[in-house]
């Protein structure tokens, strides 16, 4: 599934969109399928407004966005849950763990609906990066770093195309962000996607094939 | 992971934050709104099935009138004075409410009763016969064919009342039950002279319609070709209504302006019918409204559930979860506390309906001991009108979302 982006400008931030050049905004892009795509964004550029216009959880932009044939604008909300359980997976920078749900009741909720990994391997997945003890704690009593290891393992839950992240490993230590990383290589692999990688600094965590500026 | 794990997961986030006493009290107002609506649609169904059903009760206010001429001073002795002419007939056939019209036809020619033994009688009799539809309780057995010598025959019920409540007393003689006074023969001599014939005559029935003895219509057909005096008018002297209405004013002021009359009781009873119509009418009202209120206190405690669990309804469609799965899975959780709700009510009004049946066998009465079509239909449609509420307000909430 490709991504093309046209014309795209965020309303909030038109203004300050005009006063500089973009890799992104106001340009035409053409991704393709299993593309490693590093966006590199300075604060306050709309780093985390672009996940979310692509994820399709904002639509207060001109322009288009299209996953395939799909025009995310018009595109209705029970298409938008299948393309989020079968092709678009996301890590957010604010992970968004349910905080009354347990960790691995944060994984089962996906599990089940996504139909992707077994438990097995989310279990297995969860003891990769060092959650094994986790599993029964709430979600609002992780730590940041743990909730974003949940989170990333969420992520990896589902069959998808394209992941998207924004700023995934922000709260985690080198050790851990190598864990997460050759983790996430490996699913991405295994599901022959495409990435999209949001930050606010240059790095290697992955062999992008593609660095943009936003 | 089995499904009951992912259907707890998702009771833990949606539903944990119920306010369970204003659920129970919305269900609770939504349950007897219910039944009081269905026990007014019962209750009016009931009344029709006493007045038009089947088992017409005729106790209860009749809606059939036998109607004859008023014999006055200026027309008492005037041969033909009181009998209905074929004139009147069509006339009266159009009079308001008058729904039917049947022919009281009676015996032209001499009918003479005699029993023996204990009881024994011997009386000179007028018969009478109506058509088979204005009989208010067909019996099997009512029918006569010429040649025949068993005469089926009708009585009114007021006969035997008198004979066991002021004659058998009186006279010390046993008192009858219908048991008993169906199973006494009669014998009948009627006509004239050695033209005569003899039946042996059965009570097969009583009647609360008409108060007289009634015998098939052939047999007085029969009896009046054969015997009936030349020269005796056909025409009827007295005929019954079914009417719909006999309450109302225009058939009163009809009667009254051709100078019939009739059993001023039967006009008095049905007084009663306008009285149980309007309370019915104020009960379905009633009804309405606290149903209403109850589906409005339910349907806002439904959009209170969603509107506190908007932050893990929130999450739930951003991690791919669709409106339509989110929606059926609030409906399922909703929408049994309705129907159990609905099926509460039935349940009441049912028991209700079989404790009314055994309760107006006494007076005479019969009803169905299940609630007619109507209380199903409205439990039906008011069933239909609920799941569209709730699934209508589960579904426009998650769309806020």
């Amino acid at each position: 599934m490709q991504l093309s982006l046209s014309g795209l400008i965020p309303v909030p931030l038109r203004e300050k969109i005009n006063g500089y050049q973009s890799g992104i905004w106001k340009n035409s892009l053409l991704l393709d399928k299993g593309s490693s795509v590093f966006i590199q964004a300075p604060s306050g550029t709309g780093k985390t407004t672009l996940i979310h216009i692509l994820y399709g959880l904002r639509k207060d932009y001109e322009g288009e966005v299209k996953w395939g044939d799909n025009i995310l604008s018009s595109t209705d909300d029970e298409t938008l849950a299948r393309l989020r359980t079968r092709s678009i997976s996301v890590i957010f920078q604010d992970m968004r763990l349910f905080p009354e749900l347990t960790a691995w009741e944060n994984i089962e909720i996906k599990l089940k609906l996504a139909h992707g990994a077994t438990a097995h391997q989310a279990s297995e997945w969860m003891e990769r990066l060092g959650l094994r003890d986790k599993k029964n704690s709430l979600g609002s009593t992780l730590s940041y770093g743990e909730q974003q290891r949940v989170a990333i393992i969420r992520a990896l839950l589902q069959p998808f195309e394209w992941l998207l992240m924004d700023e995934p490993f922000s709260h985690l230590d080198h050790a851990n962000i190598n864990k997460a990383a050759a983790l996430i290589s490996e699913v991405v692999k295994t599901n022959n996607a495409g990435m999209i990688l949001a930050d606010l600094d240059a790095n290697n965590f992955f062999p992008y094939t593609k660095t943009l500026m936003l | 992971m089995s499904d009951a794990v992912q259907k707890n997961i998702l009771k833990k986030l949606l539903m944990r934050t119920q306010n369970r006493s204003r659920l129970w009290a919305a269900l609770a107002a939504l349950c007897i709104g219910t039944t009081l609506l269905l026990l007014s649609v019962m209750i009016w169904w009931n009344f029709r099935e006493l007045l038009y059903g089947k088992n017409q009760n005729d106790t209860l206010g009749s809606t059939f009138l036998i109607i004859g001429k008023r014999v006055t001073e200026q027309n008492m002795g005037m041969a033909g004075a009181t009998v209905f002419t074929p004139q009147d007939i069509e006339n009266v056939k159009h009079a308001p409410q008058v729904e039917d019209l049947g022919i009281i036809s009676s015996n032209h020619f001499p009918v003479y009763a005699m029993m023996g033994g204990k009881l024994a009688f011997a009386t000179d009799l007028a018969l009478e016969s109506v058509p088979d539809k204005f009989i208010d309780k067909m019996p099997a057995e009512w029918k006569w064919t010429p040649g025949s010598k068993d005469l089926p025959i009708i009585i009114s019920s007021q006969f035997l009342d008198i004979y066991n409540y002021v004659f058998a007393p009186s006279q010390g003689l046993p008192q009858l039950s219908e048991g008993s006074v169906k199973s006494i023969v009669l014998n009948f001599k009627a006509g004239r002279d050695e033209q005569s014939e003899t039946f042996l005559a059965h009570v097969v029935g009583f009647s609360d319609r008409i108060g007289s003895v009634l015998a098939p219509q052939a047999f007085i057909d029969y009896g009046n070709k054969k015997w009936g005096k030349p020269g005796l008018t056909d025409a009827p002297s007295q005929v019954i209504l079914k009417t719909k209405d006999p309450s109302d004013a225009g058939f009163a002021a009809y009667l009254k302006q051709h100078d019939y009359n009739t059993n001023p009781e039967n006009l008095r009873w049905s007084k009663i019918r306008a009285i149980v119509s309007v309370v019915t009418s104020a009960t379905g009202v009633l009804a309405l409204l606290l149903m209403g209120i109850g589906a409005l206190v339910f349907v806002l405690f439904i959009e209170l559930t969603i509107a506190r669990a908007q932050n893990a309804m929130t999450l739930l469609l951003q991690i791919g979860y669709g409106p339509r799965f989110l929606g059926r899975f609030m409906i399922r959780r909703f929408l049994p506390l309705v129907l159990g709700s609905v099926v509460l009510s039935m349940m009441v009004t049912v028991i209700c309906q079989v404790v009314v049946a055994s309760l107006v066998v006494s007076q005479g009465l019969a009803l169905p001991v299940l609630p007619g079509w109507p209380v199903w239909l409205a439990l039906v449609i008011s069933t239909g009108i609920l799941a569209l509420l709730v699934s209508g307000s589960v579904n426009g909430a998650i769309k806020k979302q």
